[in-house]
């Protein structure tokens, strides 16, 4: 499966979430598909030289957050969309993490319109995700 | 609870009448990669020699798979790689006979391919003589002749020293090679923050000859935090609140650079002077080892503006 | 097979200086006594005057007259002798120091013991063949009947072996000095120092059974100070 990492050591990111981002995001554009195998651990960790068990962590991470789950002796899968739900404290951090972005705008000096404009124009890069994500749920 | 490859107890040198190392107690779990950091003359490259029997401790004990660093034998020797600040080897020999050298002392696991490969990837040829070496071929020469008798525990002391970016690159690669096969453990000491972070699980920091953190590098990571604390009207001149490191005041605003505190007890203190609001900073591996190992009370080196 | 590694190693290593100074003897040697051998053919009345050794005639190291040929090799061994003990012991125990090799040597697999022995065991080797070898030769040539007029004591054998003998005796002097952690060099040097008052007391001797027994003397303390300082000291 062609997921070309990049991490970045040095950075105020810890090696590990920079992993779960990268492997959420993907996943979020539907670059990685419902049933798509991660790579695994050692093969990741050899090719990012990072140490295994930062590999481990990130992917017991996005298990925990319902994205990927674990067959032992497989490997890890991306888990399917339509099993995940996300609860009010989910949608209560999300709504946070959006004030900041639209502070954000505001202080540019955005006007609502232009902001509009802009959050569709980068929703498209999501949009086979997002699509599918709606034919299932009706 | 993992078996302990490398622990010192009290491990204290002493020269003349100044301690290079006061009472360390140190416990590396096998399996791990543990970067030790500390500061030039902080006292590694100490520790490290005497966890290999080449200094006496004045004081205390280290041990090294099970046996005492004193008294070492040949049986513990051959299970421990060692590369030596400098990579200083023979230098009158050439590669191949530094390899034959080396080779006699693990006769029965010793990766004669392995060591080809390596040498052979690095664009080296058996014949070259150490002295004709650059730093950097002579630090490959090195890495290949540490990991060609598969070791269980790596000892390596400031491997990256004034190596290029590529060279660093591959002694990573070699750590995470190594740390891969069942029950490796390695050791290193480094100034490369950033090195350290892809490859070490846990962190030693050791600071004027004393340890100040032994922790999975994680747990390192979550301490060791920056908070800024804005005010409505003007901040407090002075901070009481267990782990504070240091801090900075400006008219409305205090940045507390703080060490093992929770979230909770920072909203505490903060609602407790009054704080309108309070955000945490992340830092860098690099920042928070700086933060970490400076002298409390310290001014910065330049000033800039005045007051 | 670790201990042969060491000690081939050890060898190899100083091997320019083996060669160099065996050859410097074999040059010198051969040099001298063919010339002599020509001035005994062009005056054959002037050299039988000179007196062979008579029985019970002692010999000591400074009247080496009564060696008519040999002694002035003899006189360039005392200087070779102890000149390749300093220059073993440097290569052996200096060098690491200058070059930081020591940490790499000692992590062997192998006892320290065995590391030092495996230096001390190349060093009485190079001494063995390069110099003892050669002038066993030269004594053997010096011996061979119609060459020289006047016969070479066996003496003159056992005196060159005694210079070579004090060149194991300088070589641990300067390991000893190599090895001292004294902050003085006036203290450091004292491993030299005693090699060298050794020497000279050794080479003040008359009879040639005193020689012999303070130069047993003198390796053996040599040798366990070495051990000691070896055992004990802190890399």
């Amino acid at each position: 499966m062609a997921l070309w990492m990049q991490i970045s050591s040095g950075s105020e990111t810890p090696i590990y979430q920079q992993l779960v981002e990268q492997i959420s995001g993907a996943i979020a554009r539907g670059e990685l598909r419902t049933g798509d195998k991660l790579p695994a651990v050692r093969a990741l960790a050899a090719e990012l030289v990072i140490n295994p068990n930062t590999v481990a962590r990130a992917y017991t991470l996005l298990e925990q957050s319902g994205l990927v789950t674990t067959k032992t002796g497989s490997g890890t899968f991306v888990s399917d969309p339509t099993l995940r739900h996300a609860d009010a404290a989910q949608i209560n951090a999300l709504a946070e993490r959006m004030d900041t972005l639209i502070s954000h705008a505001v202080n540019l000096g955005l006007d609502r319109g232009a902001l509009v404009a802009l959050f569709e124009k980068r929703l498209e890069k999501f949009a086979s995700t997002l699509d599918k994500g709606e034919a299932e749920n009706g | 609870m993992a078996e302990i490859v490398l622990e010192t107890k009290g491990l204290t040198k002493y020269y003349g009448a100044k301690p290079a190392l006061d009472h360390l107690d140190l416990r590396v779990p096998r399996g791990c990669i543990c970067g030790f950091l500390g500061r030039n003359g902080a006292g590694k490259t100490t520790a490290i020699k005497l966890m290999l029997g080449l200094l006496t401790p004045t004081a205390g004990s280290a041990t090294l798979l099970g046996c005492d660093s004193t008294a070492l034998t040949p049986a513990i020797r051959q299970r421990i790689g060692y590369v030596t600040e400098g990579h200083r080897l023979l230098r009158w020999m050439s590669i191949g006979r530094l390899e034959e050298f080396q080779r006699a002392f693990f006769p029965k696991q010793w990766d004669g391919r392995l060591f080809a490969e390596m040498i052979e990837y690095f664009e080296l040829s058996r014949r070259q003589k150490i002295k004709h070496l650059s730093n950097g071929q002579r630090a490959q020469v090195s890495l290949a002749l540490a990991l060609a008798p598969n070791p269980e525990l790596l000892v390596m002391d400031d491997p990256t020293l004034g190596l290029d970016a590529a060279i660093r690159r591959q002694f990573l690669e070699g750590m995470i090679e190594l740390i891969m096969r069942q029950g490796r453990t390695v050791l290193f000491s480094s100034h490369i923050l950033a090195d350290v972070e892809r490859v070490a699980d846990r962190i030693v920091v050791i600071d004027k000859g004393v340890l100040r953190a032994d922790c999975p590098l994680e747990q390192f990571r979550m301490s060791v935090r920056k908070v800024v604390v804005h005010f409505e009207n003007s901040a407090p001149a002075d901070v009481e609140l267990a782990g504070l490191l240091h801090f900075r005041r400006s008219e409305r605003q205090l940045e507390l650079t703080l060490v093992g505190v929770g979230d909770a007890e920072v909203a505490d203190w903060a609602a407790r002077a009054g704080a309108e609001r309070f955000d945490f900073v992340e830092m860098n591996l690099e920042d928070q080892f700086i933060e970490f190992t400076a002298p409390p009370h310290r001014r910065r080196l330049f000033q800039w503006e005045k007051a | 097979m670790r201990f042969l590694a060491l000690s081939r190693k050890e060898l190899r290593e100083s091997l320019p200086w083996l060669l160099l100074a065996g050859l410097l003897l074999l040059g010198v040697g051969l040099l001298i006594l063919r010339s002599e051998a020509r001035f005994a053919r062009m005056d054959k009345q002037h050299w039988s005057s000179r007196q062979a050794l008579g029985p019970g005639e002692v010999v000591n190291t400074y009247a080496l007259v009564r060696s008519p040929h040999l002694t002035m090799v003899a006189m360039w061994l005392a200087f070779i002798g102890p000149g390749l003990g300093l220059v073993l012991g440097v290569c052996h125990f200096w060098v690491p120091l200058f070059a930081r090799t020591w940490s790499f040597l000692l992590h062997r697999s192998t006892s320290r013991m065995s590391i030092l022995g495996a230096k001390l065991a190349a060093a009485i080797l190079g001494l063995l063949i390069s110099l003892g070898l050669v002038w066993t030769g030269l004594y053997w040539y010096a011996c061979r009947p119609g060459l020289l007029p006047i016969p070479e004591p066996i003496q003159i054998l056992i005196v060159g072996w005694v210079y070579i003998a004090i060149g194991l005796v300088v070589y641990m002097g300067t390991a000893l000095s190599a090895l001292s952690t004294a902050r003085w060099y006036t203290t450091r040097i004292f491993g030299l120092a005693f090699a060298a008052l050794a020497a000279f007391v050794i080479l003040l001797q008359w009879h040639l059974g005193w020689v012999l027994v303070l130069t047993v003397l003198a390796i053996a303390i040599l040798f366990v100070q070495t051990v000691a300082a070896f055992l004990s000291r802190e890399f």
